[in-house]
C-alpha cells in the first residue's frame, strides 16, 4: 500500500499505483474505464460530495487526462472547488481549469467570477493562485476581463511583493496575447519605476515585462534606460554579500543583470553623457570581474559569471561605439577559446563572429586566427567546429583570405559530412570575393571539386565557368589546369563538366603543347564519357562539336563518336538528338559557317553571385556576415574598396545560370545570339519539307502558340495586356468556319478597330476565304466576334494550309500596332 | 533468411535471443524494444523497418516474438514460420507465457537450433521434432535409432516414422468453424464468412493411406454427372461451396488437382488436415435484434432480443452478448429473462451471459442507461453489438462424407478403425449494428 502523507488522498494514491502496476495497455484502459464510471456515478449521484471528495475525483480526472485520455466532464465540480477556502482544494480546482478548460466553454463566466473574487481577496496566496491561472490560460477574453485589475495590482502601494512579482509576469503573458492590454499615459512611468523597487524579485519580473513593452513601443519607454543603467551599476558594484537572497554562487543577481543588459540592447547607446559614462563603467567592471580569480570552483559560479559577461559583450557589440571595450571583449573571448569548457569555447566563437563584423575589433579578432584554425581542426564537438568555420568566414578579408581558404581546403578533406556542403559554399564565396589573382581562384575551385566534388553545387561550377569566360587572362591557365586535373584516374563528375566546358571553349590555347594536343584532349574527355550521367554526356557532346571547329584535324574521329551515339545505342533521347544534329552539322556546314555557329561564348552579363543566396537559404538566420559594417565615422579605405569590388564581382542568378549553359533545355531553345543561328539552320535542315517561313513574324514576347490548334479546335490564340483573341473553329470536309473573338482587356474602349483576314499568296485559288467586317469600337471589357468561312478548293501536298490575319489596332494612346497571326486550318 | 529470432516479455526484456547471421548485431535487440514495444501501441504494422533492418513480430498474450533480417525475405514465409514456432512451443509446454518460456529456455534454444539453420527454416513438424528433441533429458541412442531418425528426417515422408503400432486403431475428426458476421440494425447481412479447419487425431498402425471425402460442390457435381443427370442441388443433399482451402503437407496435392480427392498418409497424433473459407449459404446460428431509444440527454433505453436459429434438438453454449454503452454512462439498470447480465464499466459495455440455449428459442434483455451531461457536443457513435457462442454443428454446411483407411501391409481394414467425427461452430467477429 502506498504511503500517504498528511492530507494526501488515499484513493488517488491507490488508483495511481494500480495504473502503474498494470502489465499492459489494455489492462490500464480497463482500470481507467472503471474509475471513470465510478467518478461519473459519484458526480451523478444525488448526495452532495464534500470538498475533499471533489478534490480527490478531480485529481483523478486530471491524472487520467495527463495519461492521454479525453475528459469531458467534471468541469462543474472543478469550478465549485474554486470557491473553497482551503488552499489545497482551490489549487486543484485552478490546476484542472488551467489544464482542461477551453476558453469557449460555457463555464468561462463562472470561472471568471471566481477569479475576480480571488483577485480581490485579502489573502495573497489566493491572489497568486488566481494570477497563475490567468497566466496559464492567457486567452484574449481573460485579457479583456482582467485588463484593468492586474495593472492596478502591479503598481498599487499596498500589494505585497510576491503578488507584484506574479502580477508583472501575468501581465507579460496577457500582453503577448493581446497587445492593447497595457494602458498608456501615466502607467508608463509607473511601470518603468518598478525598476527602482526595493524587492529584487519584483525588479526581475518587471524587467521581463518592460523588455516586451519596449520591443513594441521603444519611444514611449525610453525613460527606462537611465533607470536600468543605474540599477545595473548598483548590482555590478555591489559585493556579493549585499544582495543576500539574490546572490547566486557569489555572483550578485545574475538573472537580473542579464535581463537588464538585454533590455539595454533594444536601444542605441545612451545620448546623455552621464548615463553613458555610467554604463561604460558598468561594462568595464564586468570585464574586470572576468579577470578576477574565481571565488568558487563550482561550475554554477563560473556559469553565472560568464552569462553576465557574454550578455555584456553582446551589448558592447550592439553599441559598437567603444573601440576600447570592443578590443577588451575580444581579448577576453580569446582567452575563452582555449578554455576547457566546450560550451564556453562555442559561445566565444559565436560572439567573435559578431565582433569580426565591427570595424574596431576586426583586427583584434584576426589576432586569434591561429587558435580558431586550430579549433576548427582539433575540436571534438562538431558544433564548435562549425562555429569555428563560421568565424573564419566572418574574419576573412583581403590580407588573410589566401591563408584561410587554404586551411579550409585542407580541413575539408577530413571535415564532417554535415558541414561539408556549407564549407564548400563558404570557400567558393571567399575565393571569389577576395581573389586578386584569378589563377588562384581557378586553382581553389578546382581543388574544391577534387576534394569534395559531391558537395559542390551546380552554382559553384557555373560560377567558375562564368568567371573564366569573362576574364581572358585566365583562360589559358584554366584550360591547362583542368586538363591536368582531368588526368587523374578517378575524377568527379563536376570536374568533367568544368573540364568539358572549358576545353571546349579554350582547348585551342593549350593545343600547341604536344602533351595536350587536340586528339589527346579529346581522348581524355571521351575516356570519362561512359562514366557520366546523361546531363554531363550532353555537355560533352557539345564540347566535341566545338572541337570540330577548333581542331579540324580530329573531325573524323569526332564524327565517329557522334555516329555511335546517334542511334539506339544511347537510350537517352536528348543525347541521340544532340549526337545526330551535331553529326549533320559537322557534315553539312562549311568551315566558315561552323566557325560562326560554334564561336566562343560571349561574355556573361555581370550579375550577383548566386552562391551567397544558396548559403543563406541553407542556413537561414545563422549565416555570419562577412562584411564589415560601415560607419558614419571615417571609413578606412579598404572597406569602401571591397564594397565596390564586391558589387562588381556579383553575377548570375540561380535560375538564369541553368539556361546560360543550355543544359536542361534542348538545343532548339534560342537564348544567346549564337545559338539562335544554329537553331534556325537546323530548323531548315530538318523541316525543309514543310513551310514555316512566317515564324519570324510572330511577336515572341506574347503568349502566342498557334501550334496547339493542330489538334484542338477551340482556345486562346493570342493574349497580351491589351487584347485577347480567342478562336472557335468547326470543320466539315473541305469547309471550315472559324469564329474569332476579340476581347478588350483594357479599361478604355478600343476605337477604329478592324480585323482583316488575308489569304497568303501561295494559297490563292486553292483556298477561298470570306470574312465579315467587325464593329470598329470595342468597349472596355467587352468582346466582339468575327466569323470567317473558308473553303478548300484544291488539295495540298501538306496536311495544313496557312491563313494569315492582320489586325491593325489603334489604341487610345495612339500607338499603332500590327499584329500578325497564323491560323492553321487542318483540312 | 531470418537473421535472428528474439522473444520479449511485455516490458521489453529479452527472454530468448538467437542470432543466426552475422549481419544482425546485439543492438538489433534494443532497436526493436525501443521502437516497437516501448512505442505503446503506436506501431500497428507487424513489419517494422529500423535502420535497414526488418523486424517481423507477432504477439501472443504478453509475449512478443520478433524475427529480424537485413535481407529482402518473403514476409509471408517468416510469419508462417513464426506461427509454426508458436505451435511447436505450445505442443511442448502448453500455454505461451513468460514463466513457461523462462522455465523451458534450454528446450527452446534446442528447438530453435533444429528448426532454423543459418536462417533457413527446416522441418517444423511437432511429431517429428518430438522423436529426437525430448524433455526427458539426454538419452544415448543406439546406432539403429540414430540411423532411423536420419532416414526419417531426410526421407520422403518426413512426418511419420515407420513401425508405429496400436492395439486399437482409432481416429478423431474435428470440424471447427468460426462464423464472422456483420449485420445492419434492420437485419440485413452486410458481410458473412466462415473460416473453418479440420483437425485430425490419428492413432493408426503402420503406414496407412487415408482418403477423405466432403460434400464439396465440385466433387458432388462431378459425381452427379457421372452417375445420373440429376442436379445434385435438387437431389436434396446439401453441398458446400468452398472459396479457398489449404492442406497439411501430407496431402497429395497432385491427386487433389487431378481427381479432386484428398488422400494422405497422416502423421501420428494431432494435426490440422485442412483449412477452408466459405461465404455462401451460411446458416447463422443466432440473430440479435437491437432497439435503442435515446430519452433526452441523460437517459437511454436499450432492448435486445436474441433468437436462436437452429434445430430445436441442438444446444448452443457459452453465449455472451456484449452491448456497448456510451462513454458518459453513470448508471445502468438491467432486466433479462434468461442468463445473467452485468454492466462492466471497465469495458464500457453490458455483458449478458447465457450458459445454454436450445434452438428456435427467443429471449430478451432490457436496459435503462443513465447518462452524465458532458461538455462535448460529439455524438455517441454506437459501436456494434458483438456476441460469442458455441454450437454443435457446422454453420457453413460442411459435411464429412467418408474417411477411408487403407493399410496394405498390416492386416487391418477400413472397418476395424474406430472413427469419431465432431462438428463445432464458434463465433468469430459476430456483430450487429444498433
Amino acid at each position: 500500500m502506498p504511503a500517504v502523507r498528511g492530507d494526501g488522498m488515499r484513493g488517488l494514491a491507490v488508483f495511481i499505483s494500480d495504473i502503474r502496476n498494470c502489465k499492459s495497455k489494455e489492462a490500464e484502459i480497463k482500470r481507467i474505464n472503471k474509475e471513470l464510471a465510478n467518478i461519473r456515478s459519484k458526480f451523478k449521484g444525488d448526495k452532495t460530495l464534500d470538498g475533499y471528495q471533489k478534490k480527490k475525483y478531480v485529481c483523478k480526472l486530471l491524472f487520467i487526462f495527463l495519461l492521454g485520455h479525453d475528459i469531458d466532464f467534471g468541469h462543474m465540480e472543478a469550478v465549485n472547488l474554486l470557491s473553497s477556502n482551503k488552499y489545497s482544494e482551490k489549487q486543484i480546482g485552478y490546476l484542472f481549469i488551467s489544464v482542461l478548460v477551453n476558453t469557449r466553454s460555457d463555464l468561462i463566466n463562472l470561472i471568471n467570477q471566481s477569479i475576480k473574487n480571488d483577485l480581490q481577496s485579502r489573502n495573497p496566496i489566493h491572489v497568486n493562485l488566481a494570477l497563475q491561472c490567468i497566466a496559464n490560460i492567457g486567452s484574449k477574453e481573460m485579457a479583456e476581463v482582467f485588463g484593468h485589475d492586474i495593472p492596478k495590482l502591479l503598481v498599487s502601494g499596498d500589494t505585497m511583493d510576491v503578488v507584484k512579482q506574479s502580477a508583472a509576469l501575468c501581465l507579460l503573458r496577457l500582453f503577448r496575447t493581446s497587445q492593447e492590454i497595457i494602458p498608456g499615459g501615466e502607467w508608463t512611468s509607473r511601470i518603468i519605476h518598478l525598476l527602482n523597487d526595493q524587492h529584487m524579485g519584483v525588479v526581475t519580473a518587471a524587467t521581463s515585462l518592460i523588455d516586451a513593452l519596449v520591443k513594441k513601443n521603444p519611444d514611449e519607454y525610453k525613460g527606462c534606460i537611465s533607470l536600468a543603467v543605474s540599477r545595473l551599476s548598483r548590482i555590478v558594484t555591489a559585493s556579493y554579500t549585499d544582495l543576500q537572497d539574490y546572490t547566486y554562487y557569489f555572483v550578485p543577481a545574475p538573472w537580473l543583470s542579464v535581463k537588464l543588459l538585454r533590455l539595454l540592447q533594444n536601444y542605441p547607446p545612451p545620448d546623455d553623457p552621464g548615463v553613458r559614462g555610467r554604463l561604460i563603467e558598468c561594462l568595464e567592471t564586468i570585464l574586470n570581474k572576468a579577470q578576477e580569480p574565481p571565488k568558487s570552483k563550482k561550475v554554477q559560479h563560473s556559469n553565472a559569471k560568464n552569462a553576465v559577461l557574454f550578455e555584456a559583450i553582446s551589448l558592447i557589440i550592439h553599441m559598437d561605439t567603444e573601440p576600447n571595450l570592443l578590443v577588451r571583449a575580444c581579448n577576453q573571448l580569446g582567452q575563452f577559446l582555449s578554455n576547457r569548457e566546450t560550451n564556453l569555447r562555442y559561445l566565444a566563437l559565436e560572439s567573435m563572429c559578431l565582433l569580426a563584423t565591427s570595424e574596431f575589433s576586426h583586427d583584434a579578432v584576426k589576432k586569434h586566427q591561429e587558435v580558431v584554425i586550430l579549433s576548427m581542426k582539433m575540436e571534438k564537438d562538431v558544433s564548435v567546429r562549425q562555429q569555428a568555420v563560421d568565424l573564419l568566414y566572418a574574419m576573412c578579408d583581403k590580407t588573410n583570405a589566401e591563408e584561410i581558404v587554404q586551411e579550409m581546403l585542407n580541413y575539408l578533406e577530413t571535415a564532417d559530412y554535415s558541414i561539408r556542403e556549407e564549407m564548400v559554399l563558404k570557400v567558393a564565396i571567399l575565393a571569389e570575393k577576395y581573389a586578386t589573382d584569378y589563377t588562384w581562384y581557378v586553382d581553389v575551385i578546382l581543388n574544391l571539386i577534387r576534394i569534395a566534388g559531391d558537395y559542390v553545387s551546380e552554382e559553384v561550377w557555373y560560377r567558375v565557368i562564368q568567371i573564366v569566360i569573362n576574364r581572358d587572362d585566365v583562360q589559358g591557365y584554366a584550360a591547362k589546369t583542368v586538363f591536368e586535373a582531368l588526368q587523374a584516374p578517378a575524377c568527379h563528375e563536376n570536374m568533367v563538366k568544368v573540364g568539358g566546358y572549358i576545353l571546349g571553349e579554350f582547348g585551342n590555347l593549350i593545343a600547341g603543347d604536344q602533351r595536350s594536343s587536340p586528339s589527346v584532349q579529346f581522348q581524355l574527355l571521351h575516356s570519362k564519357y561512359h562514366l557520366c550521367s546523361p546531363m554531363t554526356r550532353a555537355l560533352l557532346l557539345s564540347t566535341y562539336i566545338k572541337f570540330v571547329n577548333l581542331f579540324p584535324e580530329i573531325k573524323t574521329q569526332i564524327q565517329e563518336v557522334f555516329k555511335q551515339h546517334s542511334n539506339l545505342r544511347s537510350a537517352d533521347a536528348e543525347l541521340q538528338q544532340r549526337a545526330s544534329e551535331y553529326l549533320q552539322l559537322s557534315i553539312i556546314a562549311s568551315h566558315d559557317m561552323l566557325a560562326t555557329v560554334l564561336e566562343e561564348m560571349p561574355v556573361f552579363p555581370e550579375r550577383e553571385s548566386s552562391i551567397l543566396a544558396v548559403l543563406k537559404k541553407k542556413k537561414p538566420g545563422r549565416v555570419p556576415e562577412n562584411e564589415i559594417r560601415e560607419h558614419k565615422s571615417p571609413v578606412p579605405g579598404s572597406t569602401a574598396n571591397h564594397q565596390e569590388e564586391r558589387s562588381a564581382a556579383k553575377t548570375v542568378s540561380a535560375n538564369a545560370s541553368t539556361d546560360l549553359l543550355g543544359l536542361s533545355t534542348p538545343p532548339a531553345a534560342p537564348t544567346a545570339g549564337n545559338t539562335g543561328v544554329l537553331v534556325d539552320m537546323l530548323g531548315e535542315l530538318y523541316t525543309s519539307g514543310s513551310p514555316q517561313p512566317h515564324a519570324n513574324n510572330v511577336a515572341a514576347q506574347n503568349a502566342y502558340n498557334p501550334a496547339k490548334f493542330v489538334c484542338k479546335n477551340n482556345g486562346v490564340l493570342f493574349e497580351n495586356d491589351l487584347i485577347q483573341i480567342g478562336v472557335k473553329s468547326e470543320f466539315r470536309q473541305n469547309l471550315g468556319r472559324i469564329t474569332l473573338f476579340y476581347g478588350n482587356k483594357t479599361s478604355t474602349a478600343l476605337q477604329n478597330f478592324s480585323a482583316a483576314v488575308t489569304n497568303p499568296t501561295g494559297c490563292i485559288g486553292k483556298l477561298n476565304v470570306q470574312s465579315k467586317k467587325v464593329d470598329p469600337t470595342v468597349e472596355a471589357g467587352a468582346q466582339v466576334q468575327q466569323m470567317v468561312n473558308g473553303e478548300c478548293v484544291f488539295d495540298y501536298p501538306g496536311l495544313s494550309s496557312i491563313l494569315m490575319a492582320n489586325l491593325p489596332l489603334t489604341k487610345l494612346i495612339k500607338n499603332e500596332q500590327h499584329l500578325n497571326f497564323i491560323v492553321l486550318i487542318s483540312v | 533468411m531470418i537473421g535472428g529470432l528474439f522473444v520479449y516479455n511485455h516490458k521489453g526484456e529479452v527472454l530468448i535471443s538467437r542470432v543466426y547471421r552475422d549481419d544482425i548485431g546485439r543492438n538489433a535487440v534494443d532497436a526493436f524494444r525501443v521502437n516497437v514495444i516501448h512505442a505503446r501501441q503506436q506501431v500497428r504494422s507487424p513489419v517494422t523497418n529500423i535502420a535497414r533492418t526488418s523486424f517481423f513480430h507477432i504477439k501472443r498474450a504478453n509475449i512478443w516474438m520478433a524475427a529480424v533480417t537485413k535481407q529482402n525475405v518473403n514476409a509471408a514465409m517468416v510469419f508462417e514460420f513464426m506461427l509454426k514456432v508458436i505451435d511447436v512451443m505450445q505442443s511442448y509446454f502448453g500455454k505461451i507465457s513468460e514463466e513457461n518460456i523462462k522455465n523451458n529456455f534450454v528446450l527452446i534454444y534446442e528447438l530453435l537450433d533444429e528448426i532454423l539453420d543459418f536462417g533457413y527454416p527446416q522441418n517444423t513438424d511437432t511429431g517429428v521434432l518430438k522423436t529426437f528433441i525430448t524433455q526427458q533429458g539426454i538419452k544415448s541412442q543406439t546406432k539403429e535409432e540414430q540411423a532411423q531418425i536420419t532416414s526419417q528426417v531426410t526421407g520422403q515422408i518426413g512426418w511419420r516414422r515407420e513401425g508405429i503400432k496400436y492395439r486399437r486403431n482409432e481416429l478423431f475428426l474435428d470440424v471447427l468453424e468460426y462464423v464472422n458476421l456483420l449485420m445492419s440494425p434492420q437485419g440485413q447481412v452486410l458481410s458473412a464468412h466462415v473460416a473453418g479447419k479440420v483437425v485430425m487425431k490419428s492413432y493408426l498402425s503402420g503406414m496407412p493411406e487415408c482418403k477423405f471425402g466432403i460434400n464439396d460442390k465440385i466433387v458432388m457435381e462431378a459425381k452427379g454427372k457421372g452417375m445420373t443427370t440429376e442436379d445434385p442441388a435438387r437431389s436434396g443433399k446439401p453441398v458446400v461451396v468452398i472459396d479457398d482451402c489449404q492442406f497439411h503437407q501430407c496431402v497429395k496435392l497432385s491427386k487433389f488437382e487431378t481427381e479432386h480427392s484428398i488422400s494422405f498418409i497422416p502423421p501420428d497424433g494431432e494435426f490440422e488436415l485442412m483449412r477452408y473459407r466459405t461465404t455462401k449459404d451460411i446458416s447463422l446460428p443466432f440473430r440479435v435484434i437491437p432497439l435503442v431509444r435515446e430519452v433526452g440527454r441523460t437517459k437511454m433505453e436499450v432492448k435486445v432480443v436474441l433468437k436462436s436459429n437452429f434445430k430445436q434438438s441442438l444446444l448452443g453454449q457459452k453465449i455472451e452478448v456484449k452491448i456497448p454503452t456510451p462513454l458518459n454512462t453513470s448508471g445502468v439498470q438491467l432486466i433479462c429473462l434468461k442468463g445473467k447480465a452485468k454492466y462492466k464499466a471497465s469495458e464500457n459495455a453490458i455483458v449478458w451471459k447465457i450458459k445454454r440455449m436450445a434452438g428456435l428459442k427467443e429471449t430478451q434483455l432490457s436496459a435503462e442507461i443513465e447518462l452524465l451531461e458532458t461538455d462535448t457536443k460529439k455524438k455517441w457513435t454506437r459501436p456494434p453489438i458483438s456476441m460469442n457462442f458455441e454450437v454443435p454443428f457446422a454453420p457453413s454446411g460442411f459435411k464429412v462424407r467418408y474417411l477411408k483407411v487403407f493399410e496394405s501391409k498390416l492386416n487391418y481394414s477400413d472397418h476395424d478403425v474406430i472413427k469419431w467425427v465432431r462438428y463445432i461452430g464458434r463465433s468469430g467477429l459476430y456483430e450487429t449494428r444498433c
